[in-house]
């Protein structure tokens, strides 16, 4: 059990009608095999981002109920085991950004070099290293960036990927889109603020 | 948690023990059987209590059970917390000193004996270097009460008091000296029931105090509980009771605690009773002996519930235990590791519990998992490694662990209505790098994460090799050696156990697994998280599709697969998973119309295609043999289709009656090469008058459809299901019900990828909108049916493509190219007015013919509604020509402004027949403008359901067809006016001749003549005679005849009016269209009146009104109908009203001409012709009652000479009037340039004679200056001109001289001839 500090696992934006419109998923160290590969298929990851949708609604229940929660960030969604947690965010148009961290996606012998880590969590050695609240902000803001920028492409019709009345809508299959979304993915490691 | 021994994990509550009450469930000490022949027997003497009063009480105290409470430190309400066991008469205890074992002889004498419990004594299993075991913790939870309570009865017989009370005080001590012989501190307490009530209690208090002294009791350990309480009261005794009882057991697990912590600081290691002689012979060690004395605290303290203090003391022991001294220390194959990882386990749980209560949710979870990564750092470096079954065994169980502790926890925060899914950090770590996972989460997640690590369990279990499988009889036993060395097998099966070779027995994985996941799936369901429900769902179909339980996963899956959410939001590898998931369960149940349907959706190319998969909706039910025939109903939005359907109508517009044309698409997303879907038939429903279209399978249809690349095009020709054979039956049905259902056949083959447009014509019924509704698949197979409903309109039917041909489309440019609007029928009833005029007049009956004439292709039944607009509507009558005239005719009312009628039936117009209708309009009186509406409403007799409306609308203008002004010229009556001073010739008066008088005023005929005469006798004030002289014009467009005209005059009734008509108002009849005058359009004819006036007495002297009308009787030029008899219409005209007989004086001249050549008057002059003279009339008035004086001047002039008085005084009595009389002979002069006749209009005293042919052409106008002066207001009176006179316009009176050679013409006399 190789000391280990948190990764993206996978990036997911979903459109207005609780449609995915974009994946993407990335692979996570293993230390059984020394090698990178997504902790899940990319059905489990479905299921995963699928599952956080439980949680917007429930959210943007209670946040009508009590007023609260202005803002799109809902922080943490919850954590489906040990490993795997879902952070999400809430445009004020709908779309949600979700934002699976794999919490032993990385070693960490690179995050010791970044001075991350503390000397004080090397000590506690397989106690891997958490998540502050809003850690997740840049990569968020980031996303929206990206997605912004995807709206303002005008032959991106928003329309045609969450229909205002009805179900589903079409993927994005923006390629600047998913590069942003990879690099996001691949750059983010704790305590990044700026992507 | 169940997986660890009994009472291992059980939070630690004291125990209280009764005795002496019979009760249902007795307590039996659970000894093992060593230890039950050394067990203690603790017995009382004393008959078991059964009244109901102890009942009642026991029964309260054992409801009080806090063994199940929720272990949550939140609920303070709880002043004590027992667990309560009932003994009758007596009970055992566990040996407080180990007997030694039966074979080993004693060493030495002094070998101290010590607690069975203990790893001392070698009858413990622990004996001699275990560390601890669960034996112990039942030890105090279960078999060593900390409390003991004694029920006895009260006697308050005084017979029978103190005998009892000996007895009592007897077993009480008895009791005692047993407790205190075993070793154990029990506490004993005693309750007694008195036979008294509370009100007497007082007098036992002393008999209380005898026996608390006598037993050596504590005060606070004596209760009595009086008879006859109330429920109430014995509530509130028991509560104090036990509250009391409970700081009584607080105390002993305080002097237990501080016992062990004796021990520890004591800091030896104790010796055995029997030193070791089997085994290393190893005893347990000073460190062995601190996490023993570590553990034993906190548990008292928890015991207490001072969980701040037992954490302490646990995690001390875990440290220790986990330290190099232990655990490290142990060598991995003995059975002690597994013991220590017992205690370890045991610890971390008791840990988590303090956690819990103490509100620590964040570091519970933390500690939760610092406890696994710890020992799975231990195993896998010191054990077995964390790569085989058993470690994930206890990874489930860990999990599962934690689930049961936080249910037992009863968090508030985690009830589902909250909604948490996860807890808030406590404050102490908020600002921490926290793990995601060390908040809190709900017991679903932890079900969940058991869940997967007892599947990881089973995959590890499965790969285990054969050889390790074999039981360990039939395997050699170096492999056995090594098979233990290599499987974990801490609380888990052995190998050849886990997963049999045979595949009998063994571990149920699925079993666990499906467990686990349901019990998350609850949690997950009950705080409204369906997809991650759904989730779990489809994982534990999975599981029981490995164990071939094909049914449950059905039941699991069918209501899912319905109305997942995956499919409706475009989740759609999800919706595959469970789709192919929920198929071969049903293929194995045999559920066919499952198969049938998922089939049908997984052929859509949106999902990813499986290889070696037919793709072959035919083939669906291979292997699968249904009772019937199945027949499947897939509703729009069932699922998603692998059809996408769109309709287009090529207009925007059509009208009924004709058709229109369509087009439906119908695009196959199947998976590429799957086989084509061969449709039975398609329908097509339509909102609106259209119906249904249904087009037939038919594979050599007429038309085969144009292919080009991914498109077919077809057109189907459409022919009327009612027309071919079901006439009758559909002619039954209500007209508008009646919808029309067209049938076509094509070829309905849908090839993957292609789309299939049929081109339709649709016969367009009824105005309104039409639009393609829905759609209906129908396939049929010889294993099924299959009927699939779709929806146009939603996102699919986004493409509104006209295809043109094969290979090019445009775009259809509307908003909704799926609905047509359908206009009326163009109607070709006509309606036709052909006598239609410009202008109606007033006063006119009024006939309007209209024809109404039928060009449709056959007979209309029609009806007729006209409305008529406007001002002061009349009410109209409508007749139909040539239809039963008898009848009254069908009138219109007339509601605000509006004469309608509705309703009028034509009957049935034959085609190219016409009809005619005529509206009669009785007289207008007032001009006016009406908007006159028909509108015939009819249905052709082929088509009754299809009303048609033709409209006319026509604007009718009724105006007056004259108007006219008037004058009143004031005339000289002829007759003299009555004397005031001759009474009796009045009468006389009126009879003389008055030819001679130029007043003209006379009666036309006899008649009227005497009727004259007869009023003048009557009447016999002032008269005055006046000429009314009106100019009419027609304002008509056409030429009308005027056949009369007359005045009707209305006055006072002081005064007699008669009037009379000029001659030449009227021209005579004309030769070819009878009498009447013909007036044009915008000519002006004048008509003149006489009116002679007359007071009815000489008294009434103040004026008086005329009120005239004036009367035009006229008739058109040319009569619309042939009919003989001329329409005399009778035109109305009000005069503005007249002033008669006025105060004032006034002055009238008349002129009389005297032809040339009188013989009378020829005297002086006789040798030439005598010239024409003028005698001039002065008459003056005066109709005041004064007396006036009046000076007349006439001055000389050149133009004439004059003669008469140049210069009088006239004299005038009151009612009087006088004349004077000049004679005027006009001086022979050329024609003064003045304009002769100032045009008659302009002039407005002229009478109308001199407008006469040859008039004005010799003749002069003369100017007398003729002053008349009131004399006495020196006032000149003005001199009114009357007939051949005029006023100039200085206002002096011009006289007209006629000319000199005509012949003399008098037109007075012209006009007495003339009056009829």
């Amino acid at each position: 059990m190789a000391t280990a500090i948190p990764s993206i696992a996978c990036l997911g934006v979903i459109g207005r009608n609780n449609n995915p419109l974009h994946v993407a998923i990335f692979p996570s160290y293993d230390p059984v095999t020394n090698s990178f590969a997504p902790v899940r298929t990319p059905l489990q990851f479905s299921l995963l981002l699928s599952s956080t949708l439980d949680v917007f609604e429930l959210r943007a229940r209670h946040n009508a109920a009590t007023g609260v929660g202005l803002s799109g960030d809902f922080g943490l969604l919850h954590a489906v085991d040990e490993r795997l947690a879902a952070y999400g965010f809430e445009t004020n148009t709908g779309t949600k950004f979700v934002v699976l961290v794999d919490m032993r996606g990385r070693r960490i012998d690179g995050a010791i070099a970044a001075g991350l880590v503390d000397i004080k969590e090397k000590r506690l050695g397989a106690v891997a290293v958490g998540l502050r609240e809003g850690e997740m902000k840049p990569v968020f803001k980031a996303m929206q960036t990206a997605y912004v920028k995807l709206l303002q492409n005008p032959f991106f019709d928003p329309d045609e990927h969450a229909p205002p009345a009805g179900h589903g809508g079409k993927k994005i299959t923006s390629r600047k889109f998913a590069d942003d979304m990879r690099r996001i993915g691949e750059t983010w490691t704790p305590g990044v603020t700026n992507l | 948690m169940d997986d660890y021994q009994a009472g291992s994990l059980d939070p630690n509550i004291p125990l209280l023990l009764t005795l002496g009450v019979s009760a249902g469930s007795i307590h039996e000490a659970k000894l093992g059987a060593a230890l039950k022949d050394q067990a203690i027997l603790i017995r009382s003497e004393l008959p078991a209590l059964d009244s109901d009063q102890a009942h009642a009480l026991l029964g309260y105290i054992e409801d009080h059970d806090a063994s199940q409470l929720p272990a949550n430190g939140r609920d303070t309400s709880r002043r004590y917390r027992f667990r309560v066991k009932t003994a009758e008469r007596s009970f055992l205890l566990p040996p407080r000193r180990a007997r030694l074992p039966d074979g080993v002889e004693s060493p030495h004498l002094s070998a101290t004996l010590h607690s069975p419990f203990s790893p001392l004594s070698p009858v413990s299993p622990l004996y001699p270097d275990g560390l601890m075991d669960a034996q112990w913790i039942l030890k105090h939870q279960d078999l060593v009460p900390s409390v003991l309570l004694c029920f006895y009865d009260l006697v308050s017989d005084p017979t029978l008091a103190t005998l009892c009370d000996n007895r009592l005080k007897t077993d009480l001590n008895n009791l005692r000296g047993l407790l205190s012989q075993s070793g154990y501190k029990t506490r004993l307490a005693v309750v007694l029931f008195s036979d008294q009530d509370s009100h007497s209690v007082d007098s036992v208090q002393e008999r209380l105090e005898a026996i608390r002294r006598a037993c050596a009791i504590d005060a606070k350990s004596l209760f009595l509980a009086p008879s006859g309480e109330s429920p109430d009261e014995l509530e509130r005794m028991a509560e104090n009771m036990l509250t009391t009882l409970y700081g009584v057991a607080i105390e002993y697990f305080r002097d237990l605690g501080r016992h062990s912590r004796k021990k520890k600081a004591r800091g030896v290691v104790p010796q055995p009773t029997v030193s070791p002689t089997s085994g290393t012979s190893q005893t347990l060690s000073l460190a062995g002996w601190n996490v023993r004395y570590d553990f034993k605290s906190a548990m008292f303290a928890e015991y207490r519930l001072e969980l701040g203090n037992a954490l302490l003391s646990f995690e001390q022991a875990y440290e220790n235990l986990l330290g190099p001294e232990l655990l490290e220390a142990i060598p991995s194959w003995s059975p002690r590791w597994n013991e220590a990882r017992f205690l370890a386990d045991v610890i971390a749980v008791r840990c988590l519990r303090c956690l819990l209560w103490n509100g620590q949710h964040s570091a519970a979870a933390r500690r939760w998992q610092s406890h696994r990564d710890r020992i799975a750092e231990f195993v896998d470096r010191r054990g077995r490694g964390i790569s085989n079954y058993g470690w994930k065994a206890w990874e489930a169980r860990w999990a599962i662990v934690m689930a049961n502790l936080i249910e037992r926890t009863a968090i508030p925060d985690f009830t589902p209505a909250t909604m948490n899914l996860y807890l808030q950090p406590e404050k102490n770590v908020m600002g921490e790098r926290l793990q995601p996972w060390e908040l809190l989460h709900h017991t679903g997640y932890w079900y969940h994460l058991a869940a997967k690590h007892l599947s990881a369990r089973r995959n590890l279990a499965h790969a285990m090799s054969e050889d390790d499988r074999r039981p360990p009889s039939s395997s050699p036993a170096s492999h056995v050696a090594n098979k233990a060395f290599t499987y974990d097998t801490y609380m888990c099966p052995d190998p050849h156990d886990e997963y049999p070779l045979n595949g009998a027995g063994g571990v149920d994985h699925s079993r666990m697994i499906v467990d686990c996941l349901k019990r998350a799936r609850s949690e997950f369901l009950k705080r409204h998280q369906f997809r991650f429900a759904a989730e779990l769902s489809l994982e534990c179909a999975k599981e029981l599709a490995l164990v071939r339980d094909w049914k449950r996963v059905v039941e699991l899956l069918r209501s899912l697969w319905r109305d997942m959410s995956f499919r409706s939001e475009g989740w759609l590898a999800i919706a595959e998973d469970l789709s192919w998931a929920l198929r071969s369960a049903a293929a194995a149940v045999g559920d066919a119309d499952l198969v049938i349907a998922i089939d049908w959706e997984l052929l859509g190319q949106n999902f990813t295609r499986r290889t070696n998969w037919h793709y072959d909706i035919t083939r669906s039910l291979e292997g699968i043999a249904p009772k019937f025939k199945p027949s499947v109903h897939i509703e729009h939005g069932e699922l998603l289709p692998f059809v996408s359907p769109s309709f287009v109508f090529r207009d925007e517009e059509g009208k009924a009656g004709q058709s229109t044309r369509g087009q439906l698409a119908i695009k196959s997303n199947a998976q590429q090469g799957s086989a084509p879907v061969v449709l039975k038939s398609i329908e097509i429903e339509f909102s609106g008058s259209v119906g249904r279209v249904v087009l037939q399978h038919q594979a050599g249809a007429a038309t085969e459809p144009r292919k080009h690349g991914s498109v077919a095009l077809s057109a189907v020709s459409l022919t009327d299901a009612a027309k071919d054979g079901a006439i009758s039956e559909v002619e039954n049905l209500d007209e508008s019900n009646r919808k029309l259902t067209l049938h076509g056949n094509a070829n309905l083959t849908l090839l993957p990828g292609q789309t299939t447009v049929f081109g339709v014509d649709i016969p367009l019924r009824e105005a309104g909108e039409t639009r393609a509704v829905a759609l209906k698949l129908g396939f049929e197979s010889e294993a099924f049916d299959l009927q699939q409903s779709l929806y146009f309109g939603s996102g699919i039917n986004s493409s509104n493509l006209w295809y043109i041909s094969t290979s090019s489309t445009k775009r259809v440019a509307r908003a909704i190219p799926l609905s047509v609007r359908v206009l009326p029928r163009p109607p070709k009833l006509k309606i036709k007015a052909p006598a239609w005029k410009d202008q109606y007049y007033n006063d006119e009956p009024i006939q309007l013919e209209f024809g109404i004439v039928n060009d449709e292709a056959d007979g209309a039944l029609a009806k007729l509604d006209v409305d008529l607009f406007g001002e002061d509507t009349p009410v109209f009558s409508i007749e139909v020509v040539g239809q039963g005239a008898g009848d009254a005719l069908p009138s219109s009312t007339v509601v605000n402004d509006e004469s309608k009628l509705r309703g009028v039936s034509l009957g049935t117009i034959e085609s190219s027949k016409a009809l005619t209708v005529r509206l009669n309009v009785p007289p207008i009186e007032r001009s006016n403008r009406y908007d006159l509406t028909m509108r015939v409403t009819y249905h052709l007799s082929t088509a009754p359901g299809t009303p048609i409306l033709q409209t006319a609308l026509l604007q009718l203008n009724v105006v007056n067809p004259f108007e006219a002004n008037y004058d009143l010229l004031p005339r000289v009556h002829p007759d003299p006016w009555p004397s005031m001073f001759d009474y009796d010739g009045v009468n006389g008066l009126s009879g003389g001749d008055d030819d001679g008088n130029d007043g003209s005023s006379g009666s036309g005929n006899a008649a009227h003549a005497a009727s004259t005469t007869l009023t003048n006798m009557s009447h016999k004030g002032i008269s005055q005679a006046w000429c009314l002289v009106t100019r009419y014009a027609s304002f008509a467009s056409e030429d009308l005849r005027v056949v009369d005209v007359d005045i009707r005059v209305q006055t006072a009734r002081t005064v007699r009016c008669f009037h009379t008509k000029q001659l030449g108002v009227l021209p005579p009849a004309d030769e070819d269209r009878g009498r009447g005058r013909l007036i044009r359009p915008r000519t002006i004819v004048e008509a003149a009146f006489d009116i002679d006036a007359r007071k009815s007495t000489l008294d009434g002297r103040s004026p008086s009104t005329l009120d005239v009308s004036f009367v035009i009787k006229w008739t058109r030029c040319h009569p619309d109908t042939s009919s003989s008899e001329v329409v005399v219409n009778t035109t109305t005209l009000p005069v503005p009203r007249f002033t008669l007989f006025g105060t004032e004086p006034r002055v009238l001249a008349s002129v009389s001409h005297i032809p040339p050549n009188p013989p009378s008057l020829n005297k002086d002059n006789s040798s030439t012709r005598t010239p024409q003279l003028a005698v001039l009339h002065l008459i003056i008035e005066n109709a005041s009652a004064h007396f006036l004086t009046f000076g007349v001047s006439m001055e000389p002039s050149d133009e004439f000479a004059f003669s008469g008085p140049k210069q009088t005084t006239l004299n005038l009595l009151p009612v009087s009037r006088r004349s004077v009389t000049y004679r005027l002979l006009p001086l022979p002069r050329p024609p003064p340039p003045t304009p002769t006749p100032t045009t008659p209009s302009t002039n407005k005293a002229l009478p109308p004679t001199p407008a006469t042919p040859g008039g004005g052409a010799g003749g002069t106008w003369i100017k007398p200056g003729l002053v008349v002066r009131d004399k006495y207001f020196q006032k000149v009176l003005r001199v009114i001109p009357t007939e051949g006179m005029k006023l100039d316009k200085d206002g002096g009176v011009l006289i007209w001289i006629p000319p000199d050679e005509e012949e003399g013409e008098t037109r007075s006399g012209e006009k007495v001839e003339a009056a009829e």
